[in-house]
């Protein structure tokens, strides 16, 4: 897969390197957001369609409301338990 | 956040490399973003393939009956609706948390 030789990596200046490594440390952030945003959509598609058969491929409202609750309630919960056991800690 | 690789196509729009450094700098960010993309686009197939999976062929048959056929596009379909939508209120939800701060 990889066409970039390892020698010609040797020879990338100071300034090239720099950017490489802000450059990877964006691409990393962006990633961990995708990576939340499939785990959360994995969770809430599960939540919002339980017990429910697919009869269409589109979104109404109630569903696109279900989802965005079930994204803001887990994230509140998420905080609270963060919340909670910070003031355990004292 | 657009679903599959967007900063490719902004990095080669900046101006053109000139030296060898700079030329080989772009082939590495773009060789990344491209990478992070598949990485991003496989994550995807694997979850729509299990959620939909699980939802519409509850009995397996030796065919993908016509039904189950359909199901698994309609669901396909509401899935990646449902990451959009999920995926502008996470956003919407960092941006709001950033501002509080």
């Amino acid at each position: 897969m990889s066409s970039i030789s390892a020698s010609a990596l040797q020879n990338l200046d100071e300034s090239s390197r720099k950017d490489i490594m802000q450059f990877i440390e964006a691409e990393q952030s962006k990633s961990k957001v995708q990576m939340s945003i499939h785990n959360f959509t994995d969770m809430c598609f599960k939540k919002c369609n339980a017990n429910k058969p697919i009869t269409n491929g589109s979104l109404d409202s109630s569903e696109e409301a279900c989802l965005t609750n079930c994204l803001n309630r887990f994230l509140d919960t998420n905080i609270k338990v963060v919340q909670a056991l910070q003031g355990q800690q004292h | 956040m657009a679903l599959f690789g967007s900063s490719t196509a902004a990095a080669s729009a900046s101006s053109p490399a000139t030296t060898p450094s700079q030329q080989l700098k772009k082939e590495i960010e773009n060789q990344i973003s491209q990478e992070l993309a598949v990485a991003n686009a496989t994550e995807l197939v694997s979850k729509i393939t299990e959620n939909c999976f699980e939802k519409c062929i509850s009995q397996p048959a030796n065919v993908l009956r016509p039904q189950e056929d359909q199901c698994v596009s309609q669901c396909l379909e509401k899935y990646m609706r449902s990451w959009n939508v999920i995926s502008k209120a996470y956003i919407t939800r960092i941006q709001q948390s950033s501002n509080d701060k």
